[in-house]
């Protein structure tokens, strides 16, 4: 009798998952397989049949093709360039922002939720609303200028300038992934036994002290998680430079994220929709081995 | 892209219902939308066949929701497409049909001169369309893919009469030669550096290769020496004397660009010169659309080709009309008897005119001397710039090129010398060079 009943309640488990399974099939595994399998192919997204070319896809990318390679090169250095700068600045930000809301009482949830609104906010909204603030007349220039910083503002606009135009879009990425990195520290920090740092302190350990050799420590964990999202988000990020700079001036703010979506969708109806999803699983090969060093490094530190 | 299809299966809008009463429509372009909703109105009033107009901005989310319909067999009756191009490729891959054995040599007799066969399949297109790297597959001799819905040509400059008169510059007419222009350009940036310079959505690096530099070389060297720019003889392709002569001219533009003008996209520059922001703007004749929607009189804009240098082998320089966007059918539709009787209306010139008020652009049906009267002053007075022939510029016309050739790559090249400053015009030459090489041996 019990097992019958075991049987039809795994019955109703079944009939339940079946539908994100199917699901899963069709919209997951499905589009998996063809994406990796056009990666091997030469279409232009109209035509009946593809041309089969193997390997021939990634090797362009990577040397073979005299248009193609340089412009791929240039792409992945930039995109390195990223994918450093923003962990690195979402953490040396998104801490001390923790710790300082950490230790307010008072107003400690409103400035929460000033923190975490661009988080809320429509990316394409939040997007214009920058290359608006960005441009020669925009409020920023207008806002050092009336600082006496005029010197330091833009005459081209933020964006239009090739030394500026990628840091800013650095730090636009950066401020756009800072909530939800000072919203894990937080956590963080709120889950910390408070008699650990007691103890420090009866120890005789200064506020840095603490700091830096109690709870820093203790948030390694959460800082490999920010890394790794972080990583993920400038790897693969494409819309923030599509929809601000459509990789300008001068293609020096083209990263591989942008140059995937070129190849597939604006290439005057060349076949290289091959090519596009070539260099998409080539990044997707590279965040899975991040993935796997990140892995690695907290596991070991466990 | 699967996915994208199923959604968009889910969606619907395709084809119509098959009895001939309701056929939809795509377009990409939104300026369109009213004007041919108007269309639809009147046909309907005359036929009694409804038409659905739909648009799909911008170009490449039309494309890709082409791609994802064609997949699900759920493409409109009735597409807008990009001529010589786009409809080569739609029609290469089966999506829509052959319109060769419905217009004969009288209807074609319609359109603007040289516009007529823009969507027929040459045997030299059909030779191309064999080349491994090729975008239109499938292609054979004889077709015909698409009519010419509009037309028109890049190129034109649009100046603020009023910025014109306050830097002391008589704005009834044109400019004599590039010399003039950039004196012109002077003067304007000089009475008000911030608002008097010259504006192009150089955030699409391309437009200033094609919309500027492209015909500016056309006037400076002639038709052979333009195409052998680009052609695999070193002593005449970039990187020889001809191409650093274009880009010195070029670069005359360098001090007067608007602030921040690689940063705009064709919209933004749009409107920032019809704000006043820019004295100048240069794009097509498509442009005047825009500049009046964005809220500038076009009493108040003086339009004219780019001018030829004083030292132009191609004195008589005009732009050739050519047919910007054509309409094709669906070889899926079930209405297609019905989809011919919309496109031959849409096509006579009573209705072209109507269009082109309503639009502000210009139609492929050739108005002849009502011209004037149909699509109004500006548009008409833009049709004085145009000529054909072998002085012609044809923007359309990219057969001399590599097959390979990306306008983006190079137009990337050519902003960082204008209005970038890092590369002068030797070294852009040099890179264009290296780029023109690289594309031939890709061939």
């Amino acid at each position: 009798m019990a097992s019958r009943f075991r049987s039809r309640e795994a019955w109703t488990g079944y009939v339940f998952v079946l539908p994100a399974v199917g699901l899963f099939a069709v919209m997951g595994l499905y589009t998996v397989g063809y994406g990796l399998a056009l990666s091997f192919a030469q279409w232009n997204g109209f035509t009946p049949q593809w041309t089969w070319v193997g390997f021939g896809n990634y090797l362009d990318l990577i040397y073979r093709d005299p248009a193609i390679a340089p412009v791929v090169q240039g792409a992945a250095l930039r995109t390195l360039v990223v994918m450093i700068a923003v962990p690195v600045l979402t953490v040396l930000v998104g801490f001390p922002l923790a710790v300082a809301l950490n230790h307010i009482t008072r107003l400690r949830a409103a400035f929460r939720t000033v923190f975490f609104l661009p988080q809320v906010t429509a990316g394409i909204a939040l997007f214009y609303a920058w290359t608006y603030a960005l441009q020669p007349d925009g409020s920023l220039n207008y806002i050092l200028r009336h600082l006496g910083l005029g010197s330091i503002a833009q005459p081209q606009g933020w964006l239009g300038n090739p030394s500026t135009a990628l840091p800013t879009l650095i730090v636009v990425m950066v401020l756009g992934s800072v909530p939800v990195a000072m919203l894990l520290y937080l956590t963080g920090l709120q889950s910390i036994d408070q008699s650990v740092v007691d103890a420090a302190r009866v120890d005789g350990a200064s506020g840095l002290r603490t700091m830096t050799a109690i709870i820093w420590p203790l948030l390694l964990p959460i800082t490999g998680a920010v890394v790794m999202l972080n990583l993920r988000y400038a790897l693969q990020d494409f819309q923030t430079f599509l929809l601000m700079t459509n990789g300008g001036p001068g293609g020096h703010t083209l990263v591989l994220g942008l140059e995937s979506y070129n190849l597939a969708f604006v290439s005057g109806f060349k076949p290289t929709l091959g090519l596009s999803s070539a260099l998409g699983w080539t990044l997707f090969v590279v965040a899975l081995l991040l993935a796997g060093i990140n892995l690695r490094v907290l596991r070991s530190r466990a | 892209m699967a996915a994208l299809a199923v959604v968009t299966t889910a969606c619907g809008g395709g084809s119509g219902a098959g009895d001939g009463s309701t056929l939809t429509m795509w377009t990409f372009k939104q300026t369109h939308v009213k004007a041919l909703q108007a269309a639809a109105a009147t046909f309907k009033s005359k036929t009694g066949i409804t038409v659905e107009i739909s648009a799909y901005t911008p170009d490449d989310t039309f494309t890709s929701k082409v791609q994802s319909a064609a997949a699900s067999h759920n493409v409109a009756d009735v597409l807008e497409v990009h001529a010589a191009g786009e409809d080569r490729v739609l029609g290469g891959a089966g999506i829509t049909t052959d319109l060769a054995g419905d217009i004969n040599a009288q209807y074609k007799s319609r359109f603007l001169k040289g516009t007529a066969d823009t969507g027929l399949i040459t045997d030299q297109v059909y030779q191309d369309s064999l080349k491994p790297k090729a975008t239109d597959p499938g292609v054979k001799t004889g077709q015909l893919l698409s009519i010419p819905f509009t037309a028109g040509t890049f190129g034109v400059v649009y100046a603020n009469k009023d910025k014109l008169t306050a830097a002391g510059i008589d704005a009834s007419n044109a400019p004599a030669s590039w010399q003039e222009l950039i004196s012109w350009l002077t003067a304007t940036h000089g009475k008000d550096a911030q608002n008097g310079g010259i504006t192009l959505g150089l955030k699409s690096s391309s437009t200033g290769l094609d919309w500027a530099m492209e015909p500016l070389a056309f006037a400076l060297l002639g038709p052979q020496a333009f195409h052998d720019l680009y052609g695999t003889d070193k002593s005449k392709a970039w990187g020889s004397a001809n191409g650093q002569q274009v880009l010195e001219l070029y670069n005359q533009l360098t001090p007067y660009w608007t602030p921040g003008t690689q940063t705009l996209g064709i919209d933004d520059a749009d409107r920032a010169f019809a704000q006043g922001k820019a004295a100048f703007d240069i794009g097509g004749t498509f442009t005047i659309s825009a500049i009046q929607q964005n809220g500038m009189d076009p009493a108040k804009i003086l339009a004219f080709p780019i001018p030829a240098p004083e030292t132009a082998v191609a004195k008589d320089f005009k732009l050739a009309p050519f047919a910007l966007t054509g309409l094709a059918v669906s070889s899926q539709t079930a209405n297609r008897a019905a989809a011919l009787q919309w496109l031959d209306f849409l096509t006579q010139p009573e209705q072209a005119g109507a269009f082109a008020q309503a639009a502000l652009d210009l139609p492929g049906t050739d108005l002849g001397a009502n011209a004037e009267k149909l699509v109004g002053p500006y548009l008409s007075s833009m049709e004085a710039a145009f000529g054909t022939g072998d002085h012609a510029w044809n923007p359309g016309d990219s057969t001399f090129k590599g097959s390979n050739w990306d306008i983006q790559v190079a137009g990337d090249i050519l902003v960082k010398m204008s209005p970038l400053k890092e590369l002068d015009p030797a070294a852009t030459n040099q890179q264009l060079a290296v780029y023109n090489t690289s594309v031939h041996s890709g061939q």
